[in-house]
């Protein structure tokens, strides 16, 4: 046999096997398609029209970007994105730091850890609004239980109305989302730290090296890659916050607590205007989506699979 | 039907929360769903249905529109059409103890006046005045009360967006001092809606409190309230300063009227014209204490025994009802004042300037739906 001829059997072989994977991995490619690049597709198309559901008069005329403009003009959207980043900024900031130092408490060796990893799950496996509900309980009204607490403690003088100063009101937000979310925070970095090989901290006490040393210089370095995909998670779970919000301040004082997806889901589902819900929708996309690659390409997060 | 045996009535269950109704229905109409054929409209949503083309002008049937409530019409017509049929009114009413205020106040700052005495008895209650303060659509029709009070509109006769104008900044004012001067008002009311003010009333820890006429039945219940027998209702008083100023009730309750995309309209207003007609709504008020829209019926003595306050202040009430704005952009326009009213009242801004944002929002809001031209040719035709 010749060589070229053993090249073109090789490359067909080649040719076929790539057409043999594209046939099975069509199926679930279509269904990508289906439910997220062409619902996509469709929100994009109805953001260049005036849409209102609610006013058939005005038609549906396609007005190009005039829907991005409103958005760009409106102070309330700018003041929703701006709360938007505290909230994420500040739960996570919370969240990281006291995953951490569960997580680590987690992954020492003692008796029943294996329950506690289980109990430490609770406040996650509870659906967001029954939690944000208790939440509201526990702050609403001047005889709630956080008043009674603080005022008995000394740290109030009076019983405080939380929700109707913005600075307040912030307080059972982030306290809900970080009692809430730190668990699972925690649970991705105990993995994390699982896979450090434990020879290196032996080999860092011969050296006597102590805790805080090696915490610095071989825990948190090798924990980078499980603390970069929980940071992914969390920016964009916290950038596309509604639930707890809705339920516990529903954006007010006024609107100093609503976030981007509250303002969104008002304009869509309230007031029924699709046009401009659609634009605001593409808008969210964006950012969640250039954050995603910031994390991805910036940081060079690792997402499962060998780079060769 | 026993008077028209060629109709057969189904029901169709639809949910009891307003705004998931009317998203509901804004749904099948604008896939012209003609059915059901009568729809159950909140008294804001009329002229937004009847805009939209979605409910049919009922002037054709000739309704008897004379023998109801004015304000009751007027907040079912549209460009000089009515389009429902009031089929039961909901008015705010102030409840006041009787056993710490016994003689009913004439005016808001007599109101005012009472309450603080009553605070200041020994064992008084905690509270003044409970209102609903949250940001939602309770807190347009307490503001609405307040604004009659003081005779500010917040859209007038011409169309013209008013909600800035002295009177009722002076009505915003009052609200205000209410929790921030005089202090009858706790702060908590700025969260509060319909139940949390009936829950601090019924315990007895306030002497007024403006709420719809639900409460009546849960509080004259002497296992559940502490308050039954102890209480009276009227209109929300006027204030002693305005001029203008007159007993405003915020009008709602329920409007039937017909899917523009129903096989069979003319069946469907035999149905409406007997659910709206005089012995039904006795029988409605008997069953379910809901109040009838014709004004002769509160002459009648059947009335008397089937509602649970007196006659004349359910009368009173309902003939001091004024709607909210009349217009099918209510909705947004609603969503805009809620926002500036709490921003004013939780002291994030100045009432004036809170109006004033609000009334150049209302004035984008009109433009950009191209509401200008709609409503200076409803002015014409009236």
């Amino acid at each position: 046999m010749t060589a070229p001829a053993l090249r073109t059997r090789k490359s067909s072989l080649l040719g076929r096997e790539a057409r043999l994977g594209w046939t099975l991995v069509a199926p679930a490619l279509s269904v990508i398609a289906l439910i997220a690049i062409f619902p996509l597709g469709w929100t994009f198309w109805e953001s260049l029209h005036l849409h209102e559901l609610r006013m058939p008069w005005l038609g549906q005329p396609f007005v190009g970007l005039t829907n991005y403009v409103e958005i760009a003009k409106d102070p309330r959207f700018w003041a929703a994105l701006g709360h938007t980043v505290f909230f994420t900024v500040v739960s996570i900031s919370l969240e990281l730091l006291i995953g951490l130092f569960l997580a680590l408490a987690m992954n020492r060796v003692f008796r029943g850890r294996g329950f506690v990893r289980a109990a430490v799950l609770v406040p996650w496996a509870i659906p967001t609004v029954v939690a944000a509900l208790l939440w509201r309980f526990i702050f609403e009204s001047q005889g709630g239980i956080a008043n009674a607490l603080l005022v008995d403690a000394g740290i109030l003088k009076q019983p405080l109305v939380w929700f109707i100063e913005t600075a307040t009101a912030w307080v059972p937000v982030i306290l809900a989302d970080v009692w809430k979310t730190t668990p699972f925070v925690a649970l991705l970095l105990l993995a994390g730290l699982q896979n450090i090989d434990l020879s290196l901290y032996e080999a860092a006490a011969v050296d006597g090296a102590n805790a805080w040393w090696q915490l610095r210089h071989i825990t948190l370095p090798l924990l980078k890659p499980a603390i970069l995909v929980t940071l992914i998670f969390r920016t964009l779970d916290g950038f596309r916050v509604f639930d707890l919000i809705y339920v516990l301040t529903g954006g007010g004082p006024g609107t100093s607590t609503e976030p981007v997806a509250l303002y969104t889901f008002n304009a869509l589902l309230q007031n029924l205007r699709f046009g401009y819900g659609s634009a605001l929708s593409v808008v969210i996309f964006v950012i969640t989506f250039g954050l995603a690659l910031l994390y991805v390409k910036g940081l060079g997060v690792r997402l499962g699979g060998d780079e060769s | 039907m026993v008077l028209n045996p060629g109709i057969r009535v189904e029901l169709q269950r639809t949910p009891d929360d307003a705004n998931q109704r009317h998203q509901l229905y804004v749904q099948w109409l604008n896939a012209r769903v003609g059915n059901p054929s009568i729809l159950q409209l909140d008294v804001i949503w009329t002229p937004e249905f009847a805009a939209a083309g979605w409910v049919l002008p009922l002037t054709p049937y000739g309704p008897a529109s004379g023998e109801f409530f004015p304000a009751t019409i007027e907040a079912n017509t549209w460009a000089g059409k009515l389009y429902a049929l009031p089929w039961f009114a909901d008015v705010g009413l102030q409840y006041r103890r009787t056993d710490l205020v016994p003689r009913e106040p004439n005016t808001l700052e007599e109101m005012v006046a009472s309450a603080r005495t009553a605070m200041a008895r020994p064992g008084g209650p905690h509270y003044g005045i409970v209102f609903q303060g949250a940001r939602y659509e309770g807190l347009i029709t307490g503001f609405v009360e307040y604004l009659g009070a003081f005779g500010g509109r917040i859209i007038d006769e011409k169309g013209e967006v008013v909600v800035n104008k002295p009177e009722a900044v002076r009505a915003l004012e009052f609200m205000r001092d209410e929790l921030y001067g005089s202090r009858v008002a706790p702060l908590d009311v700025l969260t509060w809606h319909e139940e949390e003010t009936r829950y601090a009333f019924q315990n007895g820890n306030a002497a007024f409190m403006r709420n719809w006429p639900y409460a009546v039945a849960a509080m004259s219940d002497s296992s559940q309230s502490k308050v039954a027998g102890r209480f009276a209702v009227s209109p929300m008083p006027k204030s002693a300063t305005a001029p203008n100023g007159h007993s405003a009730a915020a009008l709602g309750g329920a409007q039937l009227a017909i899917n523009a995309y129903t096989e069979s309209p003319d069946a469907a207003y035999k149905l409406i014209a007997y659910l709206t007609a005089p012995e039904q709504m006795l029988e409605r008020a008997q069953a379910v204490g809901q109040y009838p829209t014709r004004s002769a019926l509160y002459d009648d003595a059947r009335l008397k025994s089937a509602i649970a306050i007196p006659l004349d202040a359910a009368r009173r009430a309902v003939e001091s009802a004024t709607p909210r704005p009349v217009t099918p952009i209510y909705t947004e326009l609603s969503e805009i004042l809620q926002i500036e009213l709490h921003r004013a009242l939780v002291r994030q801004a100045e009432p004036k300037d809170a109006l004033n944002s609000a009334a150049a929002k209302i004035n984008a809001l009109i433009d950009r739906t191209g509401m200008r031209k709609l409503m200076s040719a409803t002015a014409h035709t009236e």
